[in-house]
């Protein structure tokens, strides 16, 4: 077993990705290394024809998968929103691997991104010694992306700054990168495109300037729709999980992950699962993905502290942790919950004690 | 050799509807059958009126029983009206050939059920969990697809030309019905019709007979042969007369949504479909952006060309040949609208179901109420539309008015053409109305038809029916309102002997208060309203004075006894209607009931067992209406809030004294004065006691109201604002009535030749609003 803690997608599913390549007789757009329909069933999971299983890497909505890849084979930008924790980088990540089986161009986006970080840098050693040359210049991930022909990832595009993200409509439109100090300039081979996500409560941080927009398709990646359907997200990812991080305690129990996801999905919703009565709502968003590490930090306490099976225990400080983001609101709510529903609830007790204590 | 040839299609499918058309052309039929109601025959021929502009609807209704209604709605997509139409334009005979709705009307009548009439549509393609219910749903399964109408419109809606199709559709529906339970017994004797009428046509000669029909129907019409089987079937079917005509129609109506829909839940795009062979999807992206665009949305040329090429990829994806609608909404939505889906509500309403709306010829048969309506509306210029839009009416100006009496009798009949919107200033002599014309109000108005062959006879029918049945005061005060603000004053008198008698009879003082008060949702108008402002609206005023006359005095004397032992929520009630009947007998200015009514209030007050809330309050519009004075309203302070009241009863009587009146204590010099000098009266220790009770009441008032209370307390009575409630003797007559002819301008008054009565201003300085000046 390899000694990274978390491998890249394209490593973590080589034989997957092998698999289809072989499979895989449909037309390829070029550059792309599978055809839209494989990366379709990569994404989506699947069983090949030889008996390969595809596991599935996002569960959910097919269609929305579907314009996403059908936007990256127009050579559009993809643009990816939803709410913090619905798996936007993970679809981008993926995407990239199975595309271009590179997911590493990466540009991670933060207030403080700079031109540079999207462009290209220089060598300031070599920048004075030689002046200005090819050899001198550091590219970014995106101009290697450009270069090599392969899908290019800017995490978080909406906490770059407005004059920042401007920079990406001439790469996004014109497919070139122009480095007027070597008068020369970067043109994209095929297969280069750009998956960008966002985050929808951030809409407001840097919003996107109309122009640049207009150059994006926009696919809003969704909560999951039903109970089942994010039980399964979770139950899936907290297994992957566990391996990579080798924990010793045993898969937890179906019935477990169901009663955290329904604490999330009631308390996001701001009603019983019933729909009979009305709940506050935290300031947290309870994406799918904190369910997944609450899951997960309680596997790890069970199987170092505990017995390894994870019980209502283990389960409940990572529970408080993820709801209580405030600690005067938050605090309410979650009082509230406890007292009104989670007491109330049949075959809860051992929950409701364990949250009691923390 | 067979001569009559078959053409399954399905309603309202454009695909269907292009197929077909050439396979007339090809086929030259020299007789056309149609599946729909014989009934219809006679009014046929308007289909190739020019003026005849689909979506229209056949309908087929009962003679004598015009709600027993059946709509067979047409898009200029649907098959049958390419059918019919083709035949028309060539001079062939074109018949309905389903089962007669004179046999099916008669039917539902025998059931009395209205369930049947979903059944008598001829839509076998509204989905159903009966599986010969939906035979496409059935057959898309097989083929790996989701639901029927996408399968269909796969196979055979986006097909641009094969007339093989209709072979193809009859052997696919042969081998669904050979594996379904045969037909039910009103779907057999449907069938059983079409093939009589089908054998008709033959045996008059027709060599061609094209046959189209609901594709689920096509193999039961192939084998003509048995005769006898077909007559026992429709052997001594009831019998009913019925009548049929066009009427507009919208592709809204057209759509899922709305009632009488055909099922098909995107006519704008089917309209699209059929209108445009070529460059479907661009087309439809350009229209997009024009949408958006019209919008103040972003909708560039770019926007549609990169949703076009998205769109494309998708389908595709999909391994479909074109873009369905699916295909185009995923690709609007990503592109024009960010992912948004307030913008794709917009292009669903516009586009996708689309806002057409068909016309039909002025020769079109109508019932005599519907052409009383058509009258009216080209005199009164207020033109049916799809569309809402507001119109503002000045009731001053007779047109107006007019217009305002035909939205109102159209309402007295439950055909709510308009809606009066709120917000239309105080003045009564304005309303604001939104009006929009829905297809099926042309459905009510045909049923309304049962009272009356003019709109005037029926609403007047209509109400007294509908006042006959009102089953308390309040109700038939309400349509008293409507009717004399329709204008129907025939009505009016029986209307009023009624309401005499009723009112008579009635025990419950509250119902008779409400009577008089209560503003009923459709008029927005009173009786006593009715009464103070009838001069407005012409309405003859003097029988209503009668009626008020009987019920002010009856409310006055049945007052005190309604009053006692209320507890809190009555008591609450009770003060609502109080201060309702107070604020309206000072309306009307009528010395009389001014008087009884203040008898009859300082009864309430002396009452014993009265509630605190209300007998504060009838003590503060005594000293309001200054039939007490403030030694006296002071004195009864005292008495209410003494230490021998119970704290409650206490409480409660200044909060009927004082509530919803912050500002008034603070500027009535009359009302300060009692209070200040009732608590400078009070011990230190009766203040601290009393203290909590009054508190509650001023708790509610205004933080600000408290602060200048507080204030104007702390400077002493003396120096108080000044007092706004001048003597009527300080008036200087002359100076006032100068301004008046500006006033009057400016109020509109000049125009309707009235003035204010008197010449002077009514009583009350601060109290008297502009609409009180205005009526």
């Amino acid at each position: 077993m390899s000694q990274r803690l978390r491998e890249h997608a394209e490593h973590q599913y080589a034989e997957e990705l092998r698999a289809l390549a072989r499979q895989d007789t449909r037309p390829r757009p070029s550059g792309w290394l599978l055809s839209p329909w494989a990366v379709a069933t990569y994404i989506l999971g699947g069983t090949l024809d030889d008996g390969t299983v595809i596991e599935p890497k996002y569960i959910g909505s097919r269609r929305v998968i579907e314009i996403a890849i059908a936007t990256l084979a127009t050579d559009r930008g993809l643009l990816l929103i939803g709410l913090p924790g619905t798996a936007k980088s993970w679809v981008s990540e993926h995407l990239a691997a199975a595309i271009s089986g590179d997911s590493t161009m990466l540009i991670q986006g933060t207030a403080g991104t700079s031109e540079e970080s999207i462009r290209y840098g220089w060598n300031y050693a070599r920048l004075l010694a030689d002046g200005p040359s090819a050899a001198a210049m550091v590219a970014s991930p995106l101009m290697r992306a450009m270069q090599d022909g392969k899908i290019a990832r800017v995490e978080e595009l909406t906490r770059i700054p407005a004059e920042v993200q401007d920079t990406l409509i001439t790469i996004l439109s014109e497919k070139t990168l122009p480095i007027p100090e070597l008068n020369s300039e970067v043109q994209a081979v095929k297969g280069f495109n750009l998956i960008a996500t966002a985050n929808d409560r951030d809409r407001g941080v840097n919003d996107l300037s109309s122009a640049l927009k207009r150059r994006f398709n926009t696919v809003v990646l969704p909560l999951p729709d039903t109970i089942d359907e994010e039980v399964s997200i979770v139950q899936r990812r907290v297994a992957s999980l566990g391996a990579a991080l080798e924990l010793p305690a045993e898969a937890p129990a179906l019935s477990e992950i169901r009663r955290i996801v329904t604490v999330f999905r009631e308390l996001r919703g701001g009603q019983t699962a019933d729909g009979k009565t009305k709940l506050k709502s935290p300031s947290g968003t309870l994406s799918t993905a904190e369910a997944i590490s609450v899951v997960n930090s309680g596997l790890a306490l069970a199987a170092h502290f505990g017995d390894g099976v994870m019980r209502a225990d283990d389960a409940a400080s990572g529970l408080v942790g993820a709801v209580i983001k405030d600690p005067v609101q938050d605090r309410l709510v979650w009082q509230e919950y406890l007292e009104t529903v989670v007491k109330e609830r049949d075959g809860w007790k051992d929950l409701y004690r364990a949250c009691r204590e923390h | 050799m067979s001569s009559h040839h078959i053409f399954g299609i399905r309603h309202h499918g454009p695909g269907s509807a292009r197929s077909l058309r050439k396979a007339l052309e090809d086929l030259a039929p020299d007789a056309v059958l149609v599946e729909g109601p014989p009934d219809a025959e006679p009014v046929l021929p308007l289909l190739a009126h020019p003026e005849m502009r689909p979506p229209v609807a056949l309908l087929v209704y009962a003679a004598d029983q015009p709600r027993d209604a059946v709509f067979y709605p047409f898009a200029t997509f649907s098959p049958e009206w390419q059918a019919i139409s083709y035949g028309l334009g060539r001079g062939l005979p074109v018949r309905m050939m389903d089962l007669p709705q004179w046999h099916q009307l008669g039917q539902n009548k025998d059931q009395a059920d209205g369930a049947e009439l979903e059944d008598s549509d001829p839509q076998p393609s509204a989905l159903s969990p009966q599986p010969s219910q939906d035979p496409m749903g059935w057959l898309a399964q097989a083929a790996g697809f989701s639901d029927g109408e996408r399968w269909w419109e796969q196979m055979v809606e986006q097909r641009r030309d094969s007339a093989d199709i209709f072979a193809a559709i009859l052997e696919a529906m042969a081998a669904l019905r050979a594996e379904s339970p045969p037909p039910e017994p009103s779907e057999a004797r449907r069938e059983a019709w079409m093939r009589k009428t089908i054998r008709t046509a033959l045996g008059e000669g027709f060599t061609r007979v094209a046959v189209v029909c609901g594709a689920w129907h096509g193999p039961a019409l192939i084998d003509l042969g048995d005769r006898k089987g077909d007559a026992a079937l429709l052997k001594g079917l009831p019998k009913t007369k019925t009548a049929a005509t066009w009427a507009p129609w919208t592709y809204g109506r057209l759509s899922y949504a709305s009632g009488y829909g055909a099922g098909i839940s995107s006519p704008g795009w089917y309209d699209h479909l059929w209108a445009h062979e070529e460059q479907v999807t661009v087309r439809w992206m350009t229209r997009v952006a024009r949408l958006l665009r019209g919008q103040d949305l972003d909708g560039s040329a770019a926007h549609a060309i990169e949703a076009v090429r998205l769109a494309e990829s998708l389908a595709a994806l999909r391994g479909h040949p074109l873009p369905g609608l699916d295909e185009l909404n995923e690709a609007s939505r990503a592109v024009f609208c960010f992912g948004g889906d307030a913008p794709m509500r917009l292009i669903h309403d516009q586009l996708i179901v689309g806002e057409r709306m068909g016309a039909v010829p002025d020769e079109t048969p109508s019932v005599p109420l519907q052409q009383d309506l058509q009258r009216e509306q080209r005199r009164l210029r207020l033109a049916p539309e799809a569309t809402w839009r507001d119109i503002d009416l000045d009731l001053r100006k007779p047109f107006d008015l007019e217009r305002s009496h035909l939205l109102r009798r159209l309402g007295l009949l439950g055909i709510a053409w308009g809606q009066l919107q709120s917000g239309g200033g105080t003045g009564t002599f304005r309303e604001v109305w939104r009006i929009e014309w829905r297809p099926d109000l042309a459905v009510a108005l045909i049923e309304a038809g049962i009272w009356g062959n003019t709109l005037r006879d029926a609403a007047r029918a209509r109400a007294l029916d509908a006042a006959e049945r009102a089953a308390d005061l309040p109700d038939l005060v309400g349509i008293v309102n409507q009717v004399l603000l329709a204008d129907l004053p025939d009505a009016v008198p029986a209307l009023m002997a009624w309401l005499q008698e009723r009112s008579a009879r009635t025990a419950d003082v509250a119902q008779l208060m409400d009577a008089l008060v209560r503003e009923d949702r459709l008029t927005r108008s009173s009786l006593v309203a009715s009464l103070r402002y009838g001069g407005v609206r012409n309405t003859d005023t003097a029988a209503i004075a009668q009626v008020v006359d009987g019920i002010v005095l009856r409310v006055c004397i049945g007052l005190p006894g309604a009053c006692s032992s209320l507890n809190d929520d009555a008591a609450g009630a009770m003060f609502g209607r109080v201060v309702a009947v107070a604020a309206a007998l000072r309306l009307l200015q009528q010395p009389e009931h001014l008087e009884a009514w203040h008898q009859s209030l300082l009864r309430v007050a002396d009452l014993g067992a009265v509630h605190g809330l209300v007998g504060g309050r009838c003590c503060r519009l005594l000293l309001d209406a200054g039939a007490i004075d403030a030694e006296e309203a002071a004195r009864r302070v005292g008495l209410a809030i003494s230490q021998a009241t119970a704290p409650a009863h206490a409480a409660a009587w200044v909060e009927g004294l004082l509530k919803d009146s912050g500002a008034i204590v603070l500027h009535d010099d009359l009302l300060w004065g009692i209070l200040d000098g009732w608590v400078a009266s009070l011990t230190p220790d009766l203040f601290l006691q009393t203290l909590p009770l009054i508190r509650r009441t001023f708790a509610t008032f205004a933080p600000a109201e408290r602060r200048q209370m507080g204030e104007r307390a702390r400077r002493g009575a003396a120096s108080g604002p000044a007092s706004p409630r001048a003597d009527d003797d300080d008036i200087d007559a002359a100076r006032a009535e100068a301004v008046l002819p500006l006033v009057g301008r400016l109020l509109g008054f000049i125009e309707g030749g009235r003035f204010i009565e008197g010449g002077r201003f009514i009583e009350g300085g601060h109290k008297a609003r502009p609409d009180t000046l205005i009526h």
